[in-house]
């Protein structure tokens, strides 16, 4: 009754500052899982004895429908009630009551209130979300019945090294992964797949590993003979293959928000791809995670860094530079702390601190002087939105290096000269030359490479809280520190080099899962951890909770080696399944949480066009260097403020090259690439979409790139059709889909082929302008007829959906 | 023969099961019409699927929702008030005179250095008689349509540089990496016309607004969301038009062929994702057919032609017009213009009030007009809404950048135009006051966050609900707070 008597006060329904944000999407994904899981596993008489698990269970029903009034958010807390720690949910609130009593579910309010029928007294308040449900609510009290413990967000805790589980078939495994992947299948009555063919294997691995499809050759060579050892070493090679990094570059540049302009208005030019051929290396060397992320985030803070050490501190000026006439440098400046902050945490941490910028964070426990800490740890370099990007590191090439040693000597040389020499006239030849050559000298310009700098310590800023997140509305000092989450004791004044550190210290719990589930799901389709960018409390919960602390643990283990890591996850018999399915594998699992499948998704804009360029052959293997500019379709538009948003397109093999080579401008993405879900590195991408459009099929169609590369894959078929026209169909498509065709396969193609040569034999110019040889003397008729029909197969090939998708 | 038979029976019936399950796909997840458009998915994780997962996309029931379409035209650079719509005659009386002071009080521009001059309107203004609203001589044929038209007079940014301002006023955030007004409104109202993009960008002037593509990207939103840059030469979307001498029979059965191929496939894998792709090459090849029809103002009288003062061939703002209403005649949700060349500094002639202004004034008063005329004539004026504005305003004082002679105006965040036609709002009304300077409001402030919860409403879609899941927030076009307002004064 004296609950009653509270009830209007506490439950103010206008409360000012209200965030109307209920995740129920994301509570969904999570329980959705959950509830299959729990639902298959376990019978509804043992539900009521069963222990609640508060990360699992509780938490997510608590943050989806209370911490946004009663959580980490001191400042929009209501009734003076939170939820999201023991001492405070166990204390009195405003009212008197008690929000939660442990063992004692008629004595909490959060259970009456949650409970109730009566709509002024319900929480949460109707006007902010629906009442819970009674699935949730049963949650909740036996939570309390049990003793309403709480427990560290499961993504923070100390990793645990799990026991292998024991499986059923003991066969199948053949390393660790699998007996935790079988033993989840076994739990839910699910088998796994059989192994994918030898053919679709090593195109999957090549895929995976180096983006590129196999030679055919290789193919035929591993079905031949597809050993354990033969594999292990096609696994190896790829491995070591330099187009390993060239792959897995890609995924590390849309976090890095990589691009070849400054963004904004007039988005200029940026000379900063000696970062991404950096990052290139670093990924062949197989450099360390910890040495890799240290030099990126504090290269130029460790001691006598290298050359290299400081190009990898670009990693943090990919931030964006306005040079828009008559902006507020330190507008800017401040937008990029802001988002270093925000990619460091999403990158390394998973988890999204930009709430912090304005308010202490609704879901987590990050507080608004946990952000702005952080803040000032990035806030203390020399770069601060300057048109021309200082501090940057400058590096003379070998030849250019050469160049200026031999300018120096004559100079030298000229200038002794002139010290010898008396007549006036011969001094003033000499002069002029020693001007020549110095301007000689000065005209050979260094490449050059935005890079991060410390203030020295008379030009420290100060630091202040952003009121509102407003650059120009200052709060009050403050100190830098590390999130407190991880950071018992915060220490005096971190550097970004302390950051990088404790990243593999103290907060190692969460960098290593994060790390391993960003490596999974690049390799298995989907992380284990499908919101591979939220592990916060909004995030998913993993499907595999135990396997993901292994792997990360392993991670840490392997001294952070990347390539042993995603070795072990190819080496695996889940990786091996076949990626069919049948109807009933689709309608109980759709999406293959419980890999009782090979995973089957579409490939990256890069893979598209490389894969298109390596199997007509066009493809240059050419690495490093400059962005180049491949055809691309005529806008007729200039950059507000900037240049023609047109470009010549590059001479010669350029033109040919990778699509991580490819300039990135972010306010014009190259078309092809924006038509298949690349991202204009503006901001840190962890997951790209897989959209599935007809805009994206005229790419595929019809952008001249992709003809071109159906030309050639053609003629390559139509010379290699040693006796038949069979033999250039099964030839085109084994450079394709590195597999031979069935036999309704390639009769399909033989009866396009012959029907498209018949149509040509009618329409000889346009046979000419689809081959590409119009105008040209003297070409034989038939010859042109033919050709026409290989490119009209070579297109059908580079469209297929199998063509378009890792399998 | 037999045994061939028997396979194709059985792949029929696999791909009518996969057909049956997309289908199912569709209706679950899109229960506000989103069916028609393509799905997407995060790396196999189809996103559509997790829109069931998530809420359904609300709706306002509090709104009529007449809207049906936006027209959206975008005078990138931000045109000035005072040679246009707004009769200041304080500052004709005080032209050139220096600025009062109360007026540059903690206040910092992006070009005016020193203490500047008060400029005077450069044009004459007319009073329209139905209205009364004055009108300067540079917009005579929007002063004639007047009665058709909503004024927001106090509308108020907090940024003032243009990129950013144009991200936040189509974005709802300053910053990159958010969702465009136009993927809101097709996440949320889906497509009525599956062989035209839902949300078409056209750009004239010369010259891409100053975010570049951002301003009409999906952001967060899936990218079928994203606005489709239609070009005014060549190809309208681009890669439309099949190799050179590749001829539509030659298309059809290559496609033909494709589909057979993808289909053995589809039997073979199951994968639902594999019958998508097939009808996306489907919908393509409708499309090649839609669209340049769609897009062939050839087709148009001459009278209408003239009316626009549209010439077929040329990139020419009013051609966009024109495009706008065969688009939305034809069901596309969201159609956006954006202008190059408002930006009237006043550094020399190319961007001063006297010659630049004049010259975009005449390319934009009478295409605009005819629009609104036009939609009005042919009843789609009823369920279009037709948006005109800048990013921001313009100062009331002369920049005179480095002592130019010519006349222009900075960049003013905290007031500015714009009008409205249609699709519900009340016409002939004006909202919101500005002081005798122009320069701050004085009555009835409308910010960014309220026109975009306004516009919202209008689109019969909840602004304060309407989200997408990312990075563990839902994030909404009117931003994290509830600041902006919808405003029932402009609703008829």
């Amino acid at each position: 009754m004296k609950l009653r008597n509270t009830t209007n006060k506490s439950l103010d329904r206008n409360r000012p500052g209200w965030f109307p944000l209920e995740s129920t999407f994301w509570w969904l994904c999570g329980m959705g899982l959950h509830v299959t899981f729990w639902g298959v596993s376990i019978s509804a008489q043992d539900q009521t004895e069963l222990r609640v698990d508060y990360s699992q269970q509780v938490r997510p029903i608590l943050a989806k429908h209370c911490f946004a009034c009663h959580g980490p958010d001191a400042n929009h807390r209501e009734s003076g009630l939170a939820l999201h720690t023991a001492e405070l949910a166990y204390a009195r609130a405003d009212s008197g009551e008690f929000g939660i009593v442990p063992g004692q579910p008629e004595a909490s309010g959060v259970l009456i209130r949650i409970e109730s029928d009566d709509d002024d007294e319900r929480m949460p308040p109707s006007d902010h979300g629906a009442p819970l449900a009674a699935g949730e609510i049963d949650i909740i009290r036996r939570w309390i019945v049990q003793g309403a413990s709480y427990e560290q967000h499961w993504a923070y805790r100390p990793m645990q090294r799990p026991e292998i589980p024991a499986v059923n078939q003991r066969g199948w495994p053949r390393n660790e992964i699998d007996y935790f992947v079988l033993a989840k299948l076994e739990q839910n009555g699910l088998a796994p797949a059989g192994r994918a063919s030898p053919e679709r294997l090593v195109r999957r691995l090549h895929l995976d590993l180096i983006g590129l499809p196999p030679d055919p050759e290789v193919v035929r060579r591993f079905a031949e003979e597809p050993s354990e050892t033969a594999y292990e070493e096609l696994v190896d090679r790829l491995l070591d293959n330099p187009a390993y990094g060239e792959h897995w570059a890609r995924m590390w540049l849309d976090l890095a928000r990589y691009a070849d302009s400054q963004g904004y208005a007039e988005d200029h030019y940026r000379e900063i791809w000696l970062y991404r051929d950096w990052v290139i290396e670093a990924f062949n060397q197989d450099k360390p995670f910890d040495e890799f992320s240290r030099e990126q985030l504090a290269g130029d803070l460790l001691p006598d860094p290298t050359e290299a050490q400081l190009i990898a501190t670009a990693f943090h000026r990919n931030t964006m530079t306005n040079s828009e006439g008559g902006t507020d440098d330190e507008e800017f400046r401040h937008a990029a702390i802001v988002d270093r902050v925000n990619t460091t945490a999403t990158v390394w941490l998973g988890t999204t601190m930009a709430c912090a910028q304005c308010h202490s964070h609704k879901y987590d426990p990050i507080s608004i002087e946990d952000y702005y800490g952080l803040f000032a740890i990035f806030d203390q370099t020399e770069d601060a939105d300057h048109y021309d990007e200082r501090p940057v590191l400058q590096r003379y090439t070998p030849e250019q290096l050469q160049d200026r040693a031999r300018l120096d000597a004559e100079i030298s040389a000229l200038r002794a000269q002139r010290e010898q020499t008396a007549s006036e006239q011969d001094q003033g030849v000499l002069d002029q030359r020693i001007k020549d050559l110095q301007a000689a000298l000065q005209a050979i310009r260094p490449l050059t490479v935005p890079i991060m700098r410390e203030l020295d310590d008379n030009h420290r800023r100060e630091t202040r809280l952003a009121i509102g997140g407003a650059f120009s509305n200052k709060g009050e000092l403050v100190a830098a520190r590390l999130w407190s989450e991880f950071s018992r004791e915060l220490g005096e004044r971190p550097t970004r080099l302390d950051l990088a550190n404790w990243l593999f210290a103290e907060a190692r719990p969460l960098t290593a899962r994060v790390a391993a589930n960003r490596h999974w799901e690049k390799i298995f389709g989907r992380g284990l951890v499908e919101t591979s960018e939220d592990f916060g409390s909004q995030g998913s919960l993993p499907s595999h909770p135990e396997l993901l602390d292994w792997l990360a643990a392993k991670l840490e283990a392997d001294g952070w080696s990347l390539k042993k890591f995603v070795k072990m996850l190819v080496m695996s018999e889940t990786y091996r399944q076949d990626s069919r399915t049948t109807a009933e594998k689709l309608a109980r699992d759709p999406q293959n949480v419980w890999l009782s499948r090979g995973a089957r998704y579409r490939l990256t804009a890069e893979q598209i066009r490389d894969t298109a360029l390596a199997a007509s052959g066009l493809l240059s293997p050419k690495m490093f260097g400059p962005p180049v500019k491949p055809p691309q379709p005529k806008s007729g538009l200039t950059a507000a403020f900037g240049g023609s948003l047109d470009w010549e397109t590059s001479p010669g093999e350029d033109r040919y090259r990778r699509g991580i080579y490819t300039m990135i401008r972010r306010t014009n993405l190259y078309p092809s690439f924006q038509a298949f879900d690349a991202t204009n590195r503006t901001v840190c991408t962890v997951r790209r979409m897989n959209s599935n459009t007809p805009v994206a099929a005229f790419v595929t169609l019809n952008d001249p790139v992709y003809v071109e590369c159906a030309r050639a894959l053609g003629r390559s078929a139509r010379d290699h059709r040693v006796e038949s026209v069979h033999d250039g169909l099964v030839f085109a498509f084994r450079r394709v889909l590195a597999r031979d065709p069935s036999a309704e396969e390639v009769g399909e193609l033989q009866s396009l082929w012959e029907r498209q040569v018949m149509h040509f034999r009618e329409r000889v110019q346009d046979a000419a302008a689809l081959v590409g040889v119009e105008g040209e003397a003297d070409l034989p008729y038939a010859e042109v007829v033919e050709l026409a029909a290989w490119t009209v197969i070579g297109n059908v090939l580079l469209n297929l959906d199998e063509a378009l998708t890792r399998n | 023969m037999l045994q061939k038979q028997s396979r194709k029976v059985r792949i029929d019936s696999m791909v009518d099961s996969l057909k049956r399950q997309t289908r199912r796909h569709f209706l679950n997840r899109c229960p506000l019409g989103l069916a028609g458009l393509a799905t997407a998915s995060i790396l196999g994780t189809s996103v559509s699927d997790r829109v069931i997962a998530g809420e359904r996309v609300p709706a306002d029931s509090r709104s009529r929702g007449r809207v049906k379409h936006v027209i959206y035209l975008h005078m990138a650079g931000s045109p000035s008030q005072f040679e246009l719509f707004d009769y200041k005659p304080v500052l004709a009386k005080q032209h050139l005179q220096p600025c009062p002071d109360s007026l540059l009080a903690n206040q910092k521009f992006a070009f005016i250095k020193g203490h500047p001059q008060i400029l005077g309107p450069q044009f004459e203004f007319e009073q329209c008689q139905q209205t009364g609203r004055y009108f300067s001589s540079l917009v005579p044929e929007l002063r004639k349509i007047s009665e058709d038209l909503t004024f927001v007079r106090s509308m108020s940014t907090d940024q003032f540089n243009h990129a950013p301002a144009e991200l936040f006023l189509h974005t709802g955030s300053p910053r990159p990496g958010s969702a465009s007004f136009g993927s809101w409104a097709l996440y949320g109202l889906g497509s009525e016309n599956e062989n035209v993009p839902g949300f078409i960008v056209f750009v004239s002037g010369g010259t891409n607004p100053a975010a570049g593509k951002s301003v009409w990207g999906s952001g967060f939103l899936p990218g079928i969301y994203q606005g489709v840059q239609c070009r005014s030469f060549g190809d309208p979307i681009l890669f439309l038009s099949d190799p050179p001498g590749m001829d539509r029979s030659s298309r059809r059965a290559s496609l033909d062929s494709l589909s057979r191929l993808n289909r053995i496939h589809a039997a073979d894998f199951g994968d639902p994702e594999t019958q998508t792709r097939i009808e996306q090459y489907e919908l393509a090849f409708r499309m090649q057919v839609a669209a340049p029809e769609a897009f062939d103002l050839g087709t148009e009288t001459a009278e209408t032609l003239e009316m626009y003062g549209a010439r077929p061939g040329e990139n020419l703002f009013a051609n966009n017009c024109l495009m706008a209403r065969r688009l939305v005649e034809r069901g596309v949700r969201f159609v956006q213009l954006f202008d190059w060349g408002w930006d009237v500094h006043g550094t020399g002639p190319h961007d001063d009030l006297n010659h630049q202004l004049v010259k975009k004034c005449s390319e934009m008063d009478r295409p605009v007009a005819a629009l609104i005329r036009d939609l009005k004539q042919r009843g789609l004026l009823e369920d279009t809404l037709v948006i005109w504005g800048g990013e921001f305003g313009r100062t009331s004082m002369n920049e005179a950048r480095n002592g130019s002679k010519y006349f222009g105006r900075d960049h003013h965040p905290h007031c500015f135009t714009m009008f409205f036609a249609g699709g519900g709002m009340r016409p002939g009304f004006d909202y919101g006051a500005t002081d005798e300077f122009g320069y701050f409001v004085t009555e009835n402030r409308m910010s960014v966050r309220d026109l975009q919860a306004t516009l919202l409403h209008m689109l019969g879609l909840d602004p304060y609900r309407l989200s997408f899941p990312f990075q563990g927030l839902n994030h909404r076009w009117i931003g994290p707070t509830d600041e902006g307002r919808i405003n029932q004064d402009l609703l008829a």
